[in-house]
C-alpha cells in the first residue's frame, strides 16, 4: 500500500480533510479529489500559469506545488472569487472587457490578478502586465486581460 | 507525473539527518521543489523518499551579518529576496536579480538554495554570487564547513555539496566601499540565453578590481579572467576606456560555447560582450556612488 | 411584448451587430465551464501511451506481459490486439493508423496504450513494457525526403476519402509525396519574358505548434455495441464518421460529444486520438480517459512548415505580370489535412492581386517527424511571406510606395481572382486604405522604426454544408441546435444572436444547443471561418421554415375565415391583432404545449452555390523596431482590419482578429519547431516553445469594415483566421525600412536579425 498522509487545509475559506499520497500535487487533489475543476493543468512544466493557485496568498504553480505543502494553509481557487452567486468586481471585469475566449486560461489569470490586486490595489498598467506575465494566453492577445484587470482595480477604489 | 516517494518533514537539523539515515541515503532534500519536483516529473531523478527543509527555523530568513554583509537562508524564496530592505542596501542587483527570476509562481516558490543546490547552468543567482564572490554555509552531521561558491559549483547541475548536507545559508559579502555589482540578462525563451555579472571597486576613479561572469552560456557560470584583467587599471570617472572595454571584450569572445535552441556559440559571445558593456556601465556607476 | 409606438411589432430590439456579452463568460470566469479534461464517467479508467522513441523504424516485438500483471492494470493493447478495428483514419487519405502497425514513422508514435485504474499505475505498468525496435533511416527536412534514394516512409498508397475538401484526385510525383496541389493560369512564359521587373526569392515558414491550451483529451465509453466520445475536438461529425468506419458502425451508434474547448485554431480540427480511446476502451471493456500531455499534444499535430521558391514579373508601372511558385509544405509523418492545406497553399500565394500568369505548384511531403495538419491559416501565412515581400521588393526597385503598388493590383469587389471563382466580396483598396490611415502611413515614423502592411485573401468557409434546428416552444422561447462547436470563437453567444435577430425574440429567450452528434442535426465542421456565415445561414433558413409554419399555424387557427395574417417582427398580426409565435404555438396545440420545428439546410445553391462561399481578408499594418545590438525586433505598433461584411457581435470578430495577430506575430518573431537530423524534436515543451506573452503586445487598434458584402446573414462573412496571414511578411517588410535588411526566413529570431545586419555592415553573415 502506499504511504499516504492526512492533510487539511482551508480551501476557499472551507477547511478540507484529504487523505494523499505525499507525489500528489496541488492541482491533483483539488481537481480529483475536491472536485474543483477550474483550475486547468496545461503546459505542466510551470510556464503557462493555467494552474495558478494561491497559498497563502501567494500564486504558485499547482502543477508542481506538492498538496502535502498545503497542509494547514489556506488555498484559494478561481470557485472561490465570486461571493454568495455574486461575481467579484475582477471576475465581472472579465466579462466586461472579454476578457476570454476559450477560457482555458481564465482562471489562471484570475489568481494571478487576484494576488496582484491584494498585494497592489492600484496597480499601473506596466504592474499589471508584469504581474501576468507568466501567465499565458493563446486566444486574446492580453489586451483585453490587462484592462479588465485594471478595470477591477478602478472599480474597487 | 512524480513518480511515487516517501515524505518527512523535520523540525530541525538532526531530524533531517535521522530522515536521510532513515531513508538508506535514498533521499533528496528539497524547499521550494521548482525544479527537482520537475525533473522527477520528466522521469529524469527519482528518489525514494523527498525531506521537506522549510520546518527547520535556521534555514529561514535573511538578515545582516556584523560585517555589513548578507546571510541568506537556504530555504528563503526569491521573493523574500526580492523585497527583503537588507538585501536592498546591501546588494540592490541582488534584488533586482531576484525580481526577474523565471515567472512570478517561481519566485513565490522556489528559493535561492534550492537554485544554487540545482546547479542549473543557466542560473540567474549563480551567475551573480560567483561575481560578488559569495561563500556557502554547508551542515552535514558532523558540523558546518563553508565554501566559495566558486568552489561549491562544478558542473551542469553538479555541486560539491554531499548528498546528505544541507546548505544553511548564502553568504553574500558587503560591497566594499567604491564598489558596484551589476547583473545584465537577455532571454528569449524560459531561462536566460545569456547573462552577465560584473562586480567592479573603484578608486580615484579608476577601477583597481574586476570580476566578470557570464552564464548560461557555459556548464557552469564562467569566470572570465581576462575581462576582469583589462579592466583593472582602466578609468572610471568620466566613463571607461574603449581600449579596455575591447581588451575585455575579445576576452568574452574567447569563451567556449555550444549552438542550442538560443542561438549559435558566435551569436552568443556576440551578446556576452553586449551585456557586458551594460552590466560594466551599470556597476561603475554605483561603484563610484559608494566611493 | 408590444411595441407601444406601433401595436403591430414585437418590441424587442435586435441583437444584430450588438456587443452583446458572451453567453459562456459566467461559467468560464467562475471555473464552472467544464471541458473534455475535466469530466469523468462512472466507471471510467485511464490510458497512457507509450510512444516510439525512434523517428523511422520496424517494430520488431513488444513484450507487455509484465505490465499485464501489475495490479490495477486493466488493458495492455498494441495493434496486434486490434484485428477487429480498422486501423486506418484520415479524412484525406486514410493513412494513419491510430496505433502503430508494425512500423513507426515519427518520434514520439503511439505503440502501446495502457488502461488502468489511475494514472500512475498506468504509466508505472509502462515503464514494464519492452518494444525492439530496428531502425530505418531518417529523414527530417524536404530536402532530404524529396531526394532520389530517400527511404519510403508510406510504402502502401492510402486510400483517398472524399472529405479531403476539394475534387481532384490527389497526386504525387515521388513517393514522400503525401499530395501534389496546382493553379495555373494565363501565359507564364509571356509574361516573364516581357516583363520589366523581375522579382525572385527563397522563402521559409517555421514549423509552429498551435498551443491549444487544453492538450487533447478524449473519454470513450461502450453500451451495447454503441459508441460515445467525448473530446476536445472542433468537429464532431468529422470524427464521428471516422470512428463509424473504424469500429464498423452505422454513423447513428456513434455519439460524439464536444463541451467546451480549450484553444483549437485548427489544430483540433478532424480526428486525433479518439479512435485510440474507443480502441482502448473497447479492449479494456470500461470506459476510458486518454488525456495527454502539452509535450505529446505536440507529437500528435503541429502546423505545416513551407519552403517557398517565389518569382513575380511586374511591368515599368508596377502591375504584376505574373507569378511563380513552388511549395514545399513538411507534413510530417502523416497526411492528416495537409492535402487540403497544400490545396489552398497554392490558391492564396496568388492573391489578392490581379494576375495575368500565375504557375503554382504546392508538394506536400512526407517526413519522419509528428503529423501537421491544420492551423489556422492554413497554407496562407507561408505564402503569404513570400508573396507579400515581394510586392515590398517590387515596390522599392520600382521606386513606388508599397501601399500604392498594393492599391494599382488589387482586385476589385466583384472581380474574380482566377477563373470559375465567386467575385471578390470586399473591397480591399478601401481595406488597405484603413490601415494605412490608422498607421499614419504618409508621415515619417521615429528614427529607427519603420511601417508596413499586408494583406492576403484566403478562399474561405470550406463547403457549405450545414443544417440547423430552431425549435419554437409554447412560452415563445427558442431552442437552436448547431453543430458547430464553442472552441472560444463565441458561437454560442452569436448564433443565439442570430437566431434572436431572425425570430424577433429577446436574446434571453433563446438557447443553442451545440455539438452532440445525437441532439443536433449535421454540421460538416467548425473551421475555415466558416460558422458565423454558414451556420448562422442554417440557423437563418430554419428559422424562416419555423416562421413560415406559424404563419400558416396562424391561419388556420387565429384568424377569422377569410381574415388576414401577417407575418411581422416576431409574431404575426392575425385580423390586426398581434400574436407573438409563442401564442400561436399554443392556439395549433390547442392547450398550453406544443412546438414547432424549423429545419434549415444549406448546400451548394443559390447564394451559396459559387466557391468559396465567402473570402476571407486579412489586412494588417505594423510599424516596427529593432534592437541593432542584438537583432531583437519588437512590434510597436499594430493595426488589424475585420473585413467581415457585417459583424453580427463586434467585440467577437475585433477579438478574433487580435489573437490571430498576435499568434501570426508569434510565429513572425519566434515560434518554430526544430527536428534533429536523428529524427528527435529540440525541446518539444512550452519551455522552449516561444508563444507571444503580455509584455509582447504593441498598442493595437482593432478595426472593423462592415460593407454588407458578405453572403452570410446581413451580409455577414467569416473572420479569425485572416489577421494572422500577412503578419509575418508585413514584419519583414517593416524591418527592412527600419533597417535596410531582408529577412526571409520565419521566425525572424534576434539571431537572424543579427546575422542579415552584420551582413548589411560587414557583408558577411
Amino acid at each position: 500500500m502506499p504511504e499516504t498522509v492526512e492533510l487539511g487545509f482551508a480551501v476557499n475559506g472551507r477547511p478540507a480533510t484529504v487523505r494523499v499520497e505525499p507525489r500528489e500535487t496541488i492541482a491533483d487533489v483539488l481537481r480529483e479529489r475536491l472536485g474543483l475543476t477550474g483550475l486547468k493543468v496545461s503546459c505542466d512544466a510551470q510556464v503557462c500559469g493555467a494552474c495558478t493557485v494561491l497559498v497563502d496568498g501567494l500564486a504558485v504553480s499547482g502543477c508542481t506545488y506538492l498538496a502535502i505543502d498545503a497542509d494547514g494553509r489556506t488555498v484559494a481557487t478561481v470557485e472561490g472569487l465570486a461571493t454568495d452567486d455574486r461575481l467579484s468586481p475582477l471576475q465581472q471585469a472579465f466579462i466586461d472587457e472579454a476578457a476570454f475566449q476559450c477560457g482555458f486560461c481564465t482562471p489562471g489569470m484570475l489568481m494571478a490578478a487576484t494576488a496582484l490586486l491584494a498585494e497592489n490595489p492600484t496597480p499601473t498598467r506596466d504592474e499589471v502586465v508584469a504581474a501576468i506575465d507568466g501567465n499565458l494566453c493563446r486566444c486574446t492577445g492580453y489586451v483585453p486581460i490587462v484592462e479588465a484587470i485594471l478595470r477591477a482595480a478602478k472599480a474597487a477604489r | 507525473m512524480i513518480p511515487r516517494f516517501a515524505h518527512a518533514r523535520p523540525g530541525s537539523f538532526d531530524e533531517a539527518f535521522a530522515a536521510f539515515d532513515a531513508a538508506g541515503g535514498d533521499a533528496a532534500w528539497y524547499a521550494g521543489g521548482t525544479e527537482l519536483l520537475q525533473v522527477m516529473k520528466m522521469g529524469l531523478a527519482r528518489f525514494g523518499t523527498l525531506i521537506d527543509l522549510k520546518g527547520i527555523a535556521g534555514l529561514a530568513g535573511i538578515a545582516g551579518d556584523d560585517a555589513g554583509g548578507l546571510v541568506i537562508g537556504g530555504t528563503a524564496t526569491h521573493r523574500e529576496i526580492e523585497r527583503s530592505p537588507v538585501v536592498h542596501a546591501v546588494a540592490p542587483a541582488l534584488a533586482a536579480l531576484a525580481a526577474q527570476v523565471a515567472n512570478p509562481r517561481v519566485r513565490n516558490q522556489g528559493t535561492l538554495g534550492g537554485n544554487l543546490c540545482f546547479a542549473e547552468p543557466h542560473s540567474d543567482p549563480a551567475t551573480f554570487l560567483l561575481a560578488a564572490g559569495a561563500r556557502l554555509d554547508l551542515r552535514g552531521r558532523s558540523g558546518r564547513r563553508e565554501v566559495a561558491i566558486d568552489e561549491f559549483l562544478v558542473g551542469p547541475f553538479a555541486t560539491t555539496r554531499a548528498a546528505d548536507e544541507i546548505l544553511a545559508a548564502v553568504l553574500v559579502p558587503a560591497a566594499a566601499p567604491g564598489e558596484g555589482r551589476a547583473y545584465e540578462k537577455i532571454v528569449f525563451r524560459e531561462r536566460p540565453a545569456v547573462s552577465v555579472a560584473v562586480r567592479v571597486r573603484v578608486a580615484d576613479g579608476a577601477i583597481v578590481e574586476a570580476r566578470v561572469v557570464v552564464g548560461s552560456m557555459t556548464d557552469v557560470p564562467a569566470v572570465v579572467a581576462g575581462a576582469g584583467a583589462a579592466l583593472a587599471g582602466s578609468s572610471a570617472d568620466g566613463g571607461i576606456a574603449e581600449d579596455s572595454l575591447t581588451a575585455a571584450a575579445e576576452a568574452l569572445a574567447r569563451l567556449p560555447a555550444e549552438d542550442d535552441l538560443d542561438g549559435s556559440a558566435d551569436y552568443k559571445r556576440h551578446l556576452a560582450g553586449v551585456l557586458f558593456r551594460r552590466a560594466v556601465r551599470a556597476a561603475v556607476s554605483e561603484a563610484l556612488a559608494r566611493a | 411584448m408590444i411595441d407601444p409606438r406601433d401595436p403591430g411589432r414585437s418590441a424587442v430590439p435586435s441583437p444584430i451587430g450588438e456587443r452583446v456579452p458572451r453567453r459562456d463568460g459566467v461559467a468560464k470566469v467562475t471555473g464552472a465551464a467544464r471541458f473534455t479534461s475535466d469530466l469523468a464517467v462512472p466507471g471510467m479508467a485511464v490510458a497512457r501511451v507509450m510512444r516510439s522513441p525512434y523517428a523511422h523504424a520496424r517494430i520488431r516485438s513488444v513484450d507487455t506481459s509484465a505490465a499485464r500483471e501489475v495490479p490495477g492494470v486493466v488493458a495492455v493493447v498494441t495493434a496486434a490486439d486490434l484485428a477487429d478495428v480498422h486501423l486506418y483514419y484520415g479524412h484525406a487519405l486514410a493513412d494513419h493508423p491510430l496505433i502503430a502497425d508494425g512500423v513507426v514513422r515519427f518520434a514520439g508514435e503511439p505503440v502501446v496504450g495502457v488502461v488502468a485504474e489511475d494514472a500512475i499505475t498506468a504509466a508505472e505498468a509502462l515503464e514494464l513494457v519492452r518494444v525492439e525496435y530496428e531502425p530505418l533511416p531518417v529523414v527530417t527536412t524536404v530536402e532530404a525526403a524529396l531526394a532520389p534514394d530517400a527511404p519510403v516512409l508510406h510504402e502502401r498508397a492510402a486510400e483517398e476519402r472524399p472529405h479531403r475538401g476539394f475534387e481532384e484526385r490527389i497526386e504525387r510525383d515521388h513517393p514522400n509525396v503525401c499530395s501534389t496541389a496546382r493553379q495555373r493560369w494565363g501565359d507564364i512564359a509571356a509574361a516573364f519574358d516581357g516583363a520589366d521587373l523581375v522579382v525572385e526569392g527563397t522563402y521559409r515558414y517555421p514549423i509552429s505548434y498551435a498551443f491549444a491550451m487544453e492538450p487533447y483529451t478524449s473519454i470513450a465509453s461502450w453500451a451495447d455495441g454503441a459508441l460515445t466520445v467525448w473530446s476536445s475536438c472542433q468537429h464532431p461529425f468529422m470524427v464521428r464518421d471516422d470512428l463509424a468506419r473504424c469500429f464498423d458502425l452505422p454513423q447513428s451508434r456513434v455519439r460524439v460529444i464536444v463541451p467546451f474547448v480549450g484553444g483549437g485554431y485548427g489544430s483540433k480540427s478532424y480526428t486525433k486520438i479518439e479512435p485510440l480511446t474507443a480502441a482502448l476502451a473497447l479492449r479494456a471493456r470500461r470506459p476510458v480517459k486518454l488525456a495527454l500531455s502539452i509535450d505529446e499534444s505536440i507529437l500528435t499535430t503541429r502546423g505545416d512548415g513551407a519552403v517557398v521558391r517565389i518569382a513575380s514579373a511586374f511591368d515599368l508601372d508596377g502591375h504584376l505580370r505574373g507569378r511563380r511558385a513552388e511549395i514545399l509544405l513538411n507534413t510530417g509523418a502523416y497526411a492528416e489535412n495537409s492535402p487540403l492545406v497544400g490545396r489552398k497553399a497554392a490558391n492564396r500565394i496568388a492573391g489578392p492581386y490581379r494576375i495575368p500568369a500565375v504557375d503554382v505548384t504546392c508538394r506536400v511531403v512526407y517526413t519522419n517527424t509528428a503529423p501537421a495538419s491544420s492551423f489556422r491559416g492554413f497554407g496562407a501565412p507561408q505564402g503569404n511571406l513570400a508573396g507579400e515581400s515581394q510586392i515590398d521588393e517590387a515596390a522599392e526597385r520600382l521606386g513606388l510606395d508599397p501601399l500604392e503598388l498594393r492599391r494599382r493590383n488589387l482586385v476589385s469587389p466583384g472581380e474574380s481572382l482566377w477563373p470559375g471563382v465567386r467575385g471578390m466580396d470586399a473591397d480591399l483598396d478601401a481595406d488597405v486604405c484603413l490601415v494605412a490611415e490608422q498607421l499614419d502611413w504618409w508621415s515619417p515614423p521615429a528614427p529607427g522604426r519603420g511601417r508596413a502592411i499586408g494583406i492576403s485573401a484566403s478562399d474561405a468557409g470550406s463547403e457549405p454544408v450545414t443544417t440547423s434546428v430552431v425549435r419554437v416552444g409554447a412560452d415563445g422561447s427558442v431552442t437552436v441546435t448547431a453543430g458547430s462547436t464553442e472552441i472560444g470563437q463565441g458561437s454560442s453567444t452569436v448564433l443565439a444572436q442570430v437566431a434572436a435577430g431572425e425570430l424577433g425574440v429577446q436574446l434571453e429567450r433563446v438557447e443553442v444547443l451545440q455539438s452532440d452528434t445525437a441532439a443536433v442535426s449535421y454540421d460538416r465542421s467548425t473551421g475555415a471561418s466558416r460558422t458565423t456565415t454558414l451556420m448562422g445561414l442554417a440557423i437563418a433558413a430554419a428559422a424562416r421554415d419555423a416562421r413560415d409554419q406559424l404563419v400558416g399555424w396562424a391561419r388556420d387557427t387565429l384568424a377569422a375565415a377569410g381574415g388576414g395574417v401577417e407575418e411581422t417582427h416576431g409574431g404575426v398580426l392575425a385580423d390586426g391583432t398581434f400574436h407573438d409565435w409563442g401564442a400561436v404555438v399554443r392556439a395549433w396545440f390547442g392547450g398550453a404545449y406544443g412546438e414547432v420545428i424549423g429545419r434549415g439546410y444549406l448546400r451548394r445553391e443559390g447564394a451559396t452555390a459559387a466557391m468559396p462561399p465567402f473570402w476571407e481578408i486579412g489586412c494588417v499594418g505594423v510599424e516596427v523596431s529593432v534592437d541593432e545590438e542584438t537583432g531583437r525586433i519588437r512590434v510597436e505598433r499594430l493595426v488589424t482590419v475585420g473585413d467581415v461584411g457585417r459583424a453580427i457581435n463586434p467585440q467577437l470578430v475585433e477579438s478574433q482578429d487580435l489573437g490571430a495577430a498576435i499568434m501570426g506575430m508569434g510565429m513572425a518573431l519566434g515560434e518554430e519547431l526544430i527536428w534533429t537530423e536523428e529524427g528527435a524534436l529540440l525541446g518539444g515543451s512550452m519551455v522552449d516553445y516561444r508563444v507571444p506573452r503580455a509584455s509582447d503586445i504593441p498598442a493595437v487598434t482593432t478595426l472593423l469594415a462592415e460593407r454588407g458584402d458578405g453572403v452570410g446573414v446581413y451580409g455577414a462573412k467569416g473572420g479569425g483566421e485572416g489577421a494572422l496571414n500577412p503578419v509575418a511578411a508585413a514584419v519583414a517588410n517593416a524591418v527592412r525600412r527600419a533597417t535596410g535588411v531582408r529577412l526571409r526566413e520565419a521566425p525572424f529570431t534576434p539571431e537572424r536579425v543579427w546575422r542579415a545586419l552584420r551582413e548589411r555592415d560587414f557583408g558577411d553573415g
